[in-house]
């Protein structure tokens, strides 16, 4: 061990506070939750998913090492109660708080409480995540507006969450001040100084080397499409459930433009739309009277109302119930997640207007609409970011 | 046998194209009862590259607008903007080869471009010049 001079000679040792496996969760936790936080769009669910998988694991893992890891990572070393926290905000505020090498009682507050929501995060990202999408381990579990409802809840949990890490950080800078060290280098290489013999932990290197595996693993098996994907065979990270299909009605409403799937407008839509086909969008189609009613029948049948996918069910609801709307394009939902869309995207030759879903929506063909399975092309890309 | 064998290869693949024989004779009798006459694939093609003023809109559409000028080409539907398949039966066998099909393109396509449904004459026509492309 190391020695060296502090505070007017009193002969002070290094001690490792912080063990790898400690460490490493604190970091890639603080990832994850940085990296959920940029990926909430839908486009990026993807990753943001993985984000809370991994979170998911990492604060289990801190549950287990909190009974069985480094005697500073053990709950028993910072179970402090709340009038010990008081006593120390006090002694903080008067500039003299004493110090601990491992969780001060402050700090361990907000240790347990980052914990509780972190893993409160987890489980209504996975409601939500089963609810709307139908994807993941809770796939179905509620329904619609419930799994609308742990997503809100999933929201307000994190603007908490982010609350405490400010809180957190900046308790990190005050003590750091207070106590001139810096408490963030010491997360990083796990070593603080100390005066008494003060014992050091195990670095626990073989466990903090499992999980730095079983993290890539993870990662590599999550992320294996984005891999092998070709620009023919683009990867769609989720799949949704197989829509009922017709081949008259691929056929007919088909060979215009994309064949747009009944789930994507509701019933009233169909039947006005069926009913005026001598004018649809100023074309005559002039379909036999027994092509128009299978093919209304099948549209009927699959309507938004039905609710088949999450787009169907957001659509639906997003229409005034008085309002017939011909256009998918004029659907308030439909608007509000195009509104970023800028013209030029609309115009570039690979993109035919608004009309064409397939050039950016990898599964348009099968109707299901998922997150993550948009992808625009690499020059409209380029259109994009250039503006 | 090997003789048998290269003959009954060469006739299946000789269908698509007596299928098409079958649909366009099919309809150029019915045009003719209807009161078409000799048939000509110039004039098809003049009515084909012809431009009409639509009523309503005011814009100019003729069968180029969507097909292209040039029927080997892939062509572009002028609203949607979906690839349309060749019209040369050449090139996209499967072209005139459906009654059924000639049908309802006649009937839709006439009536967006021209504003009205073609004649009998004008329908000949255009199957005289797109079925030798």
């Amino acid at each position: 061990m190391t020695q060296r001079k502090r505070n007017g000679g009193v002969l002070e040792t290094k001690v490792r506070v912080w063990d790898i496996p400690i460490r490493l969760f604190h970091w890639t936790l603080a990832s994850c939750f940085v990296i959920a936080w940029f990926t909430l769009d839908n486009r990026y669910l993807d990753v943001h998913v993985f984000a809370g998988y991994l979170m998911g694991g990492l604060i289990l893992f801190r549950l287990l090492w909190g009974f069985i890891g480094g005697p500073y990572a053990r709950f028993r070393d910072f179970a402090f109660n709340y009038s010990k926290v008081q006593n120390h905000l006090k002694d903080v505020l008067n500039k003299h708080p004493p110090r601990f090498l491992g969780h001060n009682p402050a700090g361990s507050w907000a240790i347990y409480l980052l914990l509780g929501l972190g893993l409160s995060i987890v489980i209504t990202g996975l409601l939500a995540f089963g609810g709307e999408e139908r994807q993941g381990p809770l796939a179905g579990l509620l329904n619609f507006p419930q799994g609308r409802f742990a997503h809100e809840l999933h929201e307000w949990l994190f603007w908490l969450m982010l609350g405490l890490v400010i809180i957190h950080l900046m308790g990190v800078l005050v003590e750091s001040m207070l106590h001139r060290e810096n408490l963030v280098v010491s997360m990083l290489t796990g070593f603080k100084s100390s005066a008494a013999g003060a014992i050091s932990t195990l670095s626990h290197w073989k466990v903090g080397a499992t999980m730095l595996v079983a993290i890539i693993a993870a990662g590599l098996f999550w992320f294996q499409g984005h891999l092998t994907e070709t620009p023919e065979q683009l990867y769609q990270p989720f799949h949704g459930p197989t829509l009922p299909d017709n081949s008259l009605w691929r056929e007919e409403c088909g060979a215009c433009h994309l064949a747009f799937h009944p789930s994507l407008l509701p019933t009233r839509s169909w039947k006005a739309m069926m009913q005026e086909q001598a004018s649809h969008f100023g074309e005559d189609l002039s379909l036999e009277q027994d092509t128009v009613k299978q093919i209304e029948t099948f549209l009927v049948e699959n309507a938004a109302e039905q609710g088949l996918t999450e787009a169907a069910w957001k659509i639906n609801r997003s229409i005034p119930q008085t309002e017939i709307l011909l256009r998918i394009t004029e659907a308030p939902y439909w608007v509000k997640k195009h509104q970023e869309i800028s013209d030029a995207v609309w115009k570039h030759p690979k993109v035919n207007g608004k009309v064409d879903c397939a050039a950016c929506h990898i599964d348009a063909t099968a109707g299901t609409f998922e997150d993550a399975a948009m992808h625009l092309p690499d020059d409209v890309k380029a259109t994009v970011t250039s503006e | 046998m090997k003789r048998k064998l290269v003959g009954i290869t060469a006739l299946l693949l000789a269908i698509p194209f007596y299928a098409q024989a079958d649909a366009v004779s099919e309809l150029e009798t019915e045009y003719q009862a209807q009161g078409g006459t000799n048939f000509s694939a110039e004039a098809g093609e003049a009515l084909w590259n012809k431009e009409f003023i639509d009523a309503k809109k005011g814009d100019t559409r003729s069968c180029t607008t969507c097909h292209t000028a040039d029927l080997k080409q892939p062509g572009k539907h002028a609203q949607t903007g979906k690839a349309i398949e060749p019209m040369a039966p050449t090139v996209n066998p499967k072209r005139l080869t459906e009654v059924k099909q000639i049908r309802k393109w006649f009937v839709r396509n006439c009536k967006w471009t021209l504003g009205r449904e073609c004649t009998p004459q004008e329908k000949g026509d255009f199957l005289a010049y797109l079925k030798n492309l």
